[in-house]
């Protein structure tokens, strides 16, 4: 239901606004399809419908304990590591079931790389170490490290912050400059996705205008899809919208979904309405 | 109404100012009574110790202390009123308490210190006690073959049980299989083998069958057994201390189980696993049954772990103690403040390795 409805929404943005860019709908990259998950005997999550096209940036949003983490850790196979995990349903990665049986899990999370609320750079590496750890904890090839370590800092707005002390201890930077470092660090494994959960809840204004301007350069080339509380950031960096909403006792589900212009300026569901406003959650 | 009038300091004026402490003001009554309080019952005390019998530890207990106690309460009471008096006991008490342990330890170096400094020399750490007699005098021999013993035990012992022992708790918290309550359980129970036991294992299942003579490696052994516990659950606290972010993070970046353990977890807690490495050891370092028992002894240096029974500083002062040469013994008594002087050395090791928060 909810997907007809999403790409209802979409065609009508379409044509609106036909000629611009913005709204270019590329090929779907990810979908989830009737996902439903589980953590142990409660149900968190029913019948979740999203697609997320190619090089586009989709905020979730919803009021905490909706399910929208849940449903991120879902995307890359994180959501399996808890005790009693379980879920229904599909999540397709460029047509794939990715949990599929002779799906690699290892796999997926390389292409679908993962940002989390709190920065969490290994301590035990220096800042360079730590761009270049996905390489060595995936084994995966890559020739000129010192590009690699210079692009992706420079993704990530921190190269000129950091370019003279490459070699310090991760641990002796901000929180946002960390949370940049890991943002550095996803990238470096060449990711197709990038998901990003609550990534500036623990940032400064400042730093959050940063990943902002990171997320939106990044989303030319990669999938971004970004959970978040505040609504102006979803407003700012994000071309699609799903609203999630657990209701008292029952499992959180996608109330409303669509382009960020509508879901903000038009929302069709009262509920949707409230919440962008501000009025609950 | 009325305008409140107050002249802000000139800047020279604050430029003077002097850093003050106005909590640490206290009224002179509370001061006067404070010192009463401490001196009365010390005087009274000392007037006891010189002019009665009683001995020094019953004194302090039965007489000190409550003495102390009353005393403290009606300075209290003075002071602070009612509710100040639980206030002074607790006080009292907990200073009482932690006087107690220290000068426990205390007396135990002292005594070690008064009795075995007297051994002590360059040639006691670095000569061994070949043609060396109990009745020798001091000027000659020392325990430089039960260091060398000790340490190659030790060591030995170290590279048995620290693999095993970080691996057990690997697998209690990173592989986090089913039958961790047992492994854990098992662990636990191990910890509360008596060293003579661990000694016996050995000697019965390495040295009676005939594998390997009384020799470091077998005391080796029987130590592995003693310090694989300690170890494990000392790296089994420290890993559970390693954020889960980080495994999470690692994973997230398509990293096996494996590599998330190797080149994460392990870095990150890496200062908590030396100072698990040092407990184990400090844990074992004094053990005298099992060495007895599975290292055996000998006046020589043996530096071959296989081949000979081999000497050990606990196994030289037990063999020392009680013979009836007062030199003997002053050496026995020296090992024993090289034993406690190596413990506190490693100890130190620990505070100052495991400061180091396990992530920044």
């Amino acid at each position: 239901m909810s997907t007809t409805e999403y790409e209802g929404v979409m065609e009508l943005d379409i044509e609106g606004i036909e000629q611009s860019a913005l709204h270019q709908v590329g090929p779907t990259e990810m979908e989830t399809r009737d996902l439903s998950v589980w953590f142990g005997h409660r149900k968190v999550l029913e019948g979740v419908n999203i697609s997320f096209p190619k090089q586009t940036v989709t905020a979730l949003i919803g009021p905490s304990g909706c399910g929208k983490s849940t449903f991120i850790r879902t995307l890359n196979r994180l959501h399996e590591l808890i005790p009693g995990a379980a879920l229904a349903g599909a999540v397709l990665y460029e047509g794939q079931d990715i949990y599929d049986g002779d799906v690699d899990p290892v796999h997926i999370r390389l292409k679908i790389g993962m940002v989390f609320q709190k920065p969490n750079p290994f301590p035990s590496m220096t800042i360079r170490g730590n761009v270049l750890s996905g390489l060595k904890l995936s084994g995966m090839k890559r020739d000129n490290h010192d590009d690699i370590v210079e692009q992706t800092l420079t993704a990530a707005g921190l190269w000129n912050e950091v370019k003279d002390r490459l070699g310090n201890a991760a641990g002796d930077l901000s929180g946002g400059q960390q949370q940049r470092l890991v943002i550095a660090r996803a990238l470096a494994v060449q990711p197709h996705v990038l998901l990003m959960d609550e990534p500036c809840s623990a940032l400064d204004p400042a730093s959050t205008l940063k990943i902002e301007e990171t997320i939106r350069e990044l989303s030319k080339e990669v999938t971004i899809i970004i959970v978040t509380h505040n609504m102006q950031q979803a407003v700012r960096v994000s071309d699609y919208t799903a609203f999630f909403l657990a209701e008292e006792g029952s499992p959180g589900h996608v109330v409303e979904q669509g382009a960020t212009t509508e879901i903000f300026g038009n929302p069709q569901e009262q509920r949707t309405l409230d919440y962008v406003n501000g009025r609950f959650g | 109404m009325s305008t409140v009038t107050f002249d802000p300091a000139s800047l020279e004026q604050l430029q003077q100012q002097k850093s003050t402490r106005p909590w640490r003001k206290k009224p002179t009554k509370f001061t006067a009574s404070v010192s009463l309080a401490v001196v009365i019952p010390a005087l009274i005390v000392a007037a006891l110790f010189v002019t009665s019998d009683i001995p020094v530890p019953i004194l302090m207990v039965v007489i000190y202390l409550p003495l102390q106690l009353i005393a403290s309460a009606v300075a209290a009471l003075i002071t602070r009123g009612t509710r100040g008096v639980a206030d002074s006991m607790i006080i009292v008490n907990a200073i009482g308490a932690s006087l107690f342990s220290v000068i426990v330890l205390a007396s135990v170096i002292g005594s070690l210190i008064v009795r075995g400094l007297r051994a002590l020399s360059p040639h006691f750490l670095f000569q061994n006690s070949v043609y060396i007699s109990p009745s020798t005098p001091l000027d000659y021999g020392g325990i430089g073959h039960s260091l060398v013993g000790t340490l190659l035990i030790v060591f030995i012992a170290s590279l048995i049980s620290v693999p095993i022992g970080v691996a057990t708790a690997v697998y209690i918290t990173e592989v986090r299989g089913r039958a961790v309550p047992y492994v854990r359980f098992f662990v636990q129970a191990m910890s509360g083998v008596p060293s003579v036991v661990a000694g016996l294992f050995i000697l019965t299942i390495v040295v009676a069958t005939g594998a390997f003579n009384q020799s470091a490696f077998a005391g080796g052994l029987a130590y592995a057994i003693l310090m694989l516990p300690t170890v494990a659950r000392t790296a089994e606290e420290v890993l559970k201390l390693v954020p889960d972010d980080l495994r999470t993070g690692a994973l997230a970046l398509g990293s096996t189980r494996a590599r998330t353990v190797l080149r994460v977890v392990l870095p990150a807690a890496r200062t908590g696993i030396v100072t698990a490495i040092i407990l184990g050891v400090a844990r074992v370092i004094g053990e005298t049954a099992p060495l007895l028992l599975a290292a055996g002894n000998n006046d020589q240096t043996v530096v071959n772990p296989f081949g000979s029974p081999i000497s050990s500083v606990p196994t030289y002062i037990f063999n020392n103690v009680a013979l009836p040469y007062p030199d003997a013994v002053a050496r026995a008594w020296g090992s024993a403040l090289v034993l406690i002087i190596l413990v506190a050395i490693l100890f130190t090791l620990a505070r100052v390795l495991g400061r180091g928060r396990v992530s920044r």
